[in-house]
């Protein structure tokens, strides 16, 4: 029975092609909104992640309080004993330091003059070595527009941006003006090995970025961090591992009243991200439903009228005993079919489009000049295996549930008046 | 029932609400079918002929009285059972011959045959059987739209006996059809009636079936006038 109401689909293109085109085109727009939803905001969650929040981060309870001011006057003390510890219990992560630093960059002329000053938004990570992983997760490498890595002490990268409006090249020195740990003042030079865009306004408006051991000695920061970030080692951010592990950690020193004391912030619990997480599974969810109610009143409609126009194959149907509940079922059947159809070709479509959308994606870097969020300038989609079927459910339960709606008419009809119906 | 009787019509009334009173279809009749009758009921417009058709055909059921068809009583039987009594032993041929314009003519002949759940073996051999008695078997594979009207109604007809039903009821078959097709499917009728043993009821004002039954049952305001037996054996054109 089922081929042969498939053949009824495939060659009555009335009664196909308009249920398939519309619930393709949803199953379509569902799986490219899914896709670029889950690409922007899994990329924003990424780069926060990877710039500044790490799966998890370690602070003590004083910065974590002053986080907006980078006070490093509250860092954390003999982080290698921590980070020991932390590898021991868990061992699922991978721990670095980062040191976050203001101050004042000033570039001076062949005399010793200042030609050129600015702000500057010091980052400090473990750049030499590779088993940190942190030039990788960072992508520095690709990120480079000019130049090359810092290959040694004493070497910097700045962004490309910030170097223009310093007027700094390659293999000019630069000097960071700024204050230690302990409040006295500090100065140090850096030669420029490259000039980098991260794609982030934030950080390429004034990163200066310079490896961990420059920062320490700096800063006065010996086995100091200000932030020691967490990272999976398979670099999946896991919500609820994450949450577990922090409450684990943090419960370890509940009772410790030091504002010394460190605590362990889960990613979704900074910057807002735990918002831009549970926003991102809400608007799926809402796509989702918005779509499903949308095509069932079109599909509903698109029912009646095919309800009518199959008026007299009902009544033949009938009259040749089928039961009302036989036809219903069968309608139900031939709208999972249709669903199927339009579902498999609406992925297909969504598909190409997320595809499309993952290697070109919308650049929205003029909208970010101003902005200090850390956030991708171009919004990518992120084609994953979940859209191969996502879309399958708005296909299948609008095509289902519309034709259920409109099935219903079959109940209605009564069989005393086939004869003269079927006259027509 | 009497003996031999598959259709038995008892003291059958049918009443049906028109405004805020009731108009009477059927009164009071009474009418015996024995197997392999060839019969036809004739009247006028309103004199009830659909809707006696309709109450043996399990499609309706009577206000009053009792339509016994096939040892089932009509009134008693839920839809589902009304449904089942017109799959397994009930055929339907339409003044319009009502085919799928979707599928060929034999997927159309074949689809009385999927409702019963026939395997695909059994199912092709009884379509293409279906289909030699009303001599379109070389038309297997053509569309509806392909078929004159009286290439049609064969297979409306093929349709109605293919699952080889006890009864086959046919509203007004010729009433699209010329004289010649009007007589060579009255023609396939009465051989499928001698050689399967089917009982087919008609209803009809045409005079060339009327010609053809071997007993022609007068209605008249839903009331049975002349009930003639006349016993035709041969067909002639």
């Amino acid at each position: 029975m089922i081929q042969f109401l498939l053949k009824g689909i495939l060659r009555d293109k009335s009664r196909s092609i308009l249920p398939i085109i519309v619930v393709s085109i949803g199953v379509a727009l569902t799986v490219v909104l899914s896709a670029y939803m889950n690409g922007a905001f899994g990329d924003m969650i990424d780069q926060n992640a990877r710039f500044e929040t790490g799966h998890v981060k370690i602070m003590t309870k004083a910065y974590a309080k002053n986080i907006a001011q980078l006070p490093n006057d509250l860092a954390l003390l003999e982080v290698d004993e921590l980070t020991k510890s932390l590898e021991k219990d868990y061992p699922e992560m991978q721990w670095v330091n980062r040191i976050r630093f203001g101050g004042l960059i000033d570039v001076p002329d062949g005399q010793g003059e200042s030609k050129g000053q600015g702000p500057a938004a010091g980052m400090a990570i473990n750049l030499f070595d590779e088993k940190s992983g942190e030039a990788k997760r960072m992508n520095i490498e690709k990120s480079l527009v000019k130049g090359m890595m810092p290959k040694k002490n004493g070497e910097a990268i700045i962004g490309d941006d910030f170097a223009k409006k310093l007027n700094v090249n390659i293999g000019d020195e630069v000097t960071y003006f700024g204050t230690t740990m302990n409040g006295s003042m500090t100065f140090q030079n850096f030669v420029v090995s490259g000039t980098i865009r991260f794609g982030a306004a934030a950080i390429d408006r004034g990163v200066i970025m310079v490896d961990i051991s420059d920062a320490q000695r700096m800063l006065d920061m010996e086995n100091g961090t200000g932030e020691l970030l967490g990272f999976s080692k398979l670099n999946i951010y896991e919500d609820e591992k994450v949450e577990f592990l922090a409450s684990n950690f943090n419960e370890k020193y509940a009772d410790d009243k030091d504002e010394f004391t460190p605590i362990m912030m889960p990613l979704r619990a900074q910057n807002n991200l735990g918002e831009i997480i549970d926003y991102s599974n809400y608007m799926s969810g809402i796509f989702i439903f918005i779509f499903v109610f949308a095509m069932s009143i079109v599909l509903w409609n698109t029912g009646l009228l095919g309800g009518l126009r199959r008026y007299q194959e009902f009544g033949i149907r009938l009259a040749l005993g089928e039961a009302k509940g036989t036809i219903y079922r069968r309608l139900i059947m031939e709208a999972i079919l249709i669903g199927m159809i339009g579902s498999i070709v609406g992925t297909l479509i969504g598909l190409a489009g997320a595809y499309y959308l993952q290697i070109v994606g919308i650049d929205i870097s003029g909208y970010m000049d101003n902005s200090t969020m850390l956030m991708p300038s171009v919004l990518r989609a992120k084609v994953t295996f979940e859209l191969f079927f996502i879309g399958f459910i708005p296909g299948l339960l609008a095509m289902v549930f519309g034709n259920m709606l409109s099935g219903i008419g079959i109940y209605k009809r009564e069989t005393a008046q086939l004869f003269k119906e079927l006259e027509v | 029932m009497k003996n031999g009787s598959i259709i038995s019509i008892k003291n059958v009334t049918k009443r049906f609400p028109v405004g805020e009173g009731e108009f009477t279809a059927l009164k009071n009749i009474n009418l015996e079918f024995q197997s392999g009758e060839f019969a036809g009921l004739v009247g006028p417009s309103g004199s009830g002929k659909t809707t006696l058709l309709n109450i043996i055909g399990s499609l309706d059921s009577p206000t009053e009285g009792e339509a016994l068809v096939l040892g089932k009583s009509i009134s008693k039987l839920s839809h589902k059972e009304s449904a089942l009594l017109r799959n397994k032993h009930i055929g339907f041929i339409f003044q319009v011959y009502n085919l799928l314009p979707v599928y060929t003519v034999y997927e159309n002949v074949e689809f009385a045959l999927l409702l019963q759940n026939i395997p695909k073996v059994q199912r092709q051999k009884m379509v293409m059987e279906a289909l030699d008695w009303v001599g379109l078997a070389s038309m297997a594979d053509k569309k509806p739209d392909k078929l004159s009207g009286g290439e049609g109604q064969r297979v409306a007809i093929a349709r109605a006996i293919v699952k080889k039903p006890v009864i086959v009821i046919a509203d007004e078959p010729s009433a699209n059809l010329d004289a010649e097709n009007t007589y060579a499917i009255l023609k396939t009728m009465r051989e499928l009636n001698k050689n399967l043993g089917t009982t087919f009821l008609f209803s009809t004002h045409d005079e060339k079936v009327m010609g053809h039954l071997d007993r022609i049952i007068h209605l008249r305001d839903g009331a049975v006038e002349e009930d003639e037996i006349i016993n035709v054996k041969t067909l002639t054109k």
